[in-house]
């Protein structure tokens, strides 16, 4: 399990299958997931594991244009936001 | 006749003086500015948690004591203007140690109050213990607001 920095920590409990959401009454608003990238992931893997859809790697992509310039190249430890709206 | 004509002369020069000397012009009042109300930036009130929420994104039956299988909210309410990222972070406290279990973002541009909400679910059940969810407001270091619940 990771630990709030991200460390591997086999005392905690798993919160992989952890799933949430978020709305709001303001209009227009975004809302997105933080997801920290391990490694071994890519943005198909983690659109199919978190969007169920690994063509939706996309729109992960779309959603980080700004810390990504490559959608082949990610790497742990990076933050990813994770588009739900 | 001297005399005279010196005395003229003196009185020449003193009303030339006198005449030389302007006004000073009074000093122009005070510019009053119109009265501007600075909009209040965003700000955020306190964090409710419960097990639904309604229609206007409120808890209904706040709580802070959640079951296993519960999905637990977390209401926000928002006001002010401006930009607004609210991050929600939920972890698990045990003892000094805290697990990451969710991080969710809501963005938006705030013109009026909102009521935001977060929510966390497990399907296979929340392992017992202590939590907490801290609300941060615009990529503050410093939550917000926050609060700690138990699943028992």
């Amino acid at each position: 399990m990771a630990s709030a920095e991200g460390k591997k920590d086999d005392d905690m409990p798993d919160f992989s299958d952890v799933q949430s959401g978020a709305s709001t009454t303001a209009p227009g608003a975004k809302v997105f997931e933080t997801y920290e990238v391990k490694a071994g992931d890519s943005l198909s893997k983690i659109a199919k594991r978190l969007l169920g859809d690994g063509n939706a790697w996309r729109k992960i992509f779309e959603a980080n244009t700004d810390i990504l310039k490559d959608p082949d190249k990610i790497y742990p430890g990076q933050k990813l936001k994770i588009p739900r709206s | 006749m001297k005399t005279r004509v010196a005395g003229l002369l003196a009185l020449l020069f003193i009303g030339c003086v006198a005449c030389s000397k302007k006004e000073e012009a009074p000093p122009p009042p005070p510019v009053t500015e119109p009265p501007t109300t600075q909009p209040a930036p965003v700000g955020v009130s306190g964090v409710t948690l419960g097990k639904s929420i309604g229609a206007d994104k409120k808890v209904a039956e706040p709580t802070d004591v959640f079951g296993a299988k519960d999905t637990i909210y977390a209401s926000v309410e928002t006001g002010g203007t401006g930009h607004a990222k609210l991050r929600a972070l939920w972890s698990f406290v045990k003892g000094s140690k805290t697990a990451k279990v969710d991080e969710t973002t809501i963005e938006f541009e705030s013109t009026a109050p909102a009521v935001n909400e977060f929510h966390v679910s497990k399907p296979s059940g929340w392992p017992k213990g202590s939590y907490k969810v801290e609300i941060f407001l615009n990529d503050s270091p410093d939550p917000a607001t926050s609060k700690t619940f138990t699943v028992s």
